[in-house]
């Protein structure tokens, strides 16, 4: 039996952590709140730690999450562009040009019109320019495990994710601030500048930079069997240590507004459909191959949650309901990430097989 | 049956410009929230720890290749342009990574 002909791949073929992800996004959250009620002076104390109105602990968090991923980005993978030109074309035009917009629209309408009697005037701003920033940030890593879930193309994935990865650098931060501009949210361009260097441009420098001098060192094939084997889990850790911290924070927000987070859930949630169902479909009337098409539609449906997460803290704060929106995010991913490679899976028959 | 690998006419011209030997491996990568998929990949190098590989003497090539990659009706071939010319493992899915 070829590899074509095999069965599909399920979550059962996913780890424990990754599979039950919202459980221990969940529990970080009941931690977090516990913390911050019961020994206060721990985040307290943590939050001292500042330069430059950066905090440290958080800003070594962060990086701890996003560097391993930066650091297994391969950016010579950008010399197939040319091969995948449709799919290419889909997936960097609703990353770019439709998603930050889709995200804008939907949060807006939710938390500022029909949320509005549940939900006050600042913190629906807050809620608003959190989904901003997920709707910036296409999925950077976790898009390895949906494609291998679709039988998707690995050349291609990698392809895309070098691509998504380059542009992500130029613009992120414009479209972050015009969007926050339109919605009436002033944030500084320095802000921005200084946040886009700290999370994206120097973990990515140092990334590269990392995995060039390894490979010459110590050879490909140890940098990834050794090396980003010791350092891969680093980024799932930092991240539920990262929400303990920050729920230790946003005890209050939580205890006081619990219905809020899935009110936050809401529009991510759609935004997340939305997304997909216009790739994929966008693919199957160019008649895109699936094993292009399911990885295209899915880099766009997840979101870089490490950065969203580290933008929203350095512009808004750990308290800011900005925050919590980039959480909620992480909160409904994988459940709702299984349920779109049930739908791609399903539907394979109704695209050719190559192009 | 499939052959251990199909190497393009492209890719083996690159290949032997590099020194003639392709080795070809998984790759893992890591989910941001956990996970690990790996993806098939090529480079014109000979692998530090070999026995791990199996290897074949294909026409002016030596190929270094995982034996789980072996007849599976993949095809190395070439992409880019001028120093952003590599390799590439075409017709391979991901595969779980643990």
């Amino acid at each position: 039996m070829s590899h074509q002909e095999k069965a599909a791949p399920s979550s059962a073929d996913m780890g424990l952590f990754e599979r039950y992800l919202s459980l221990w996004v969940a529990a970080a959250i009941v931690a977090g709140i516990a913390l911050g009620q019961w020994a206060p002076a721990i985040p307290e104390a943590l939050s001292r730690f500042e330069y430059a109105q950066v905090s440290i602990p958080i800003a070594v968090l962060i990086w701890a999450m996003i560097f391993p991923m930066m650091a297994q980005i391969d950016f010579s993978a950008i010399a197939g562009v040319r091969r995948q030109p449709k799919g290419l074309a889909i997936t960097t035009t609703v990353n770019w040009l439709i998603k930050p917009f889709t995200m804008f629209a939907l949060a807006w309408l939710f938390f500022m019109v029909i949320f509005k009697p549940w939900i006050p005037d600042a913190l629906a701003s807050q809620y608003l320019a959190g989904a901003i920033l997920l709707g910036a940030a296409p999925c950077t890593a976790m898009v390895f495990v949906w494609s291998y879930l679709t039988r998707g193309d690995a050349a291609y994935t990698l392809v895309q994710v070098a691509l998504n990865d380059l542009i992500m650098l130029f613009a992120f931060a414009p479209i972050v601030v015009f969007l926050l501009g339109i919605s009436n949210i002033q944030v500084p361009w320095d802000t921005v500048l200084l946040s886009v260097v700290l999370y994206i441009v120097i973990p990515l420098a140092a990334g590269y930079l990392t995995r060039k001098t390894l490979i010459a060192k110590r050879g490909a094939d140890w940098y990834d069997n050794v090396f980003m084997k010791r350092i891969g889990p680093v980024t799932p850790m930092g991240l539920i240590i990262t929400l303990v911290l920050l729920f230790a924070f946003q005890g209050d927000v939580i205890l006081n507004n619990p219905l809020h987070i899935v009110l936050i859930a809401i529009p991510l949630i759609l935004q997340t459909f939305l997304i997909f169902f216009i790739a994929y479909g966008w693919a199957k009337a160019w008649r895109v191959p699936h094993n292009i098409a399911a990885p295209g539609a899915m880099i766009g449906a997840s979101n870089f949650f490490e950065l969203a997460v580290a933008a929203a803290i350095a512009l808004f704060g750990l308290q800011s309901g900005a925050a919590l929106a980039t959480v909620v995010g992480v909160l409904v991913e994988v459940p709702l990430m299984l349920a779109l490679v049930r739908i791609a899976n399903n539907t394979r028959q109704h695209f050719p097989t190559h192009a | 049956m499939d052959p251990i690998i199909e190497i393009e006419e492209k890719a083996a011209a690159f290949i032997k410009q590099q020194g003639g030997v392709v080795t070809v491996r998984f790759s893992p990568r890591h989910g941001c929230c956990g996970g690990t998929s790996r993806i098939a990949i090529a480079e014109t190098s000979t692998p530090k720890e070999t026995s791990t590989f199996e290897c074949h003497q294909m026409e002016e090539t030596t190929l270094w290749i995982a034996p789980e990659l072996t007849y599976q009706g993949l095809r190395l071939r070439v992409e880019g342009w001028w120093k952003l010319q590599r390799l590439f493992v075409d017709g391979a899915p991901l595969r779980a990574g643990h």
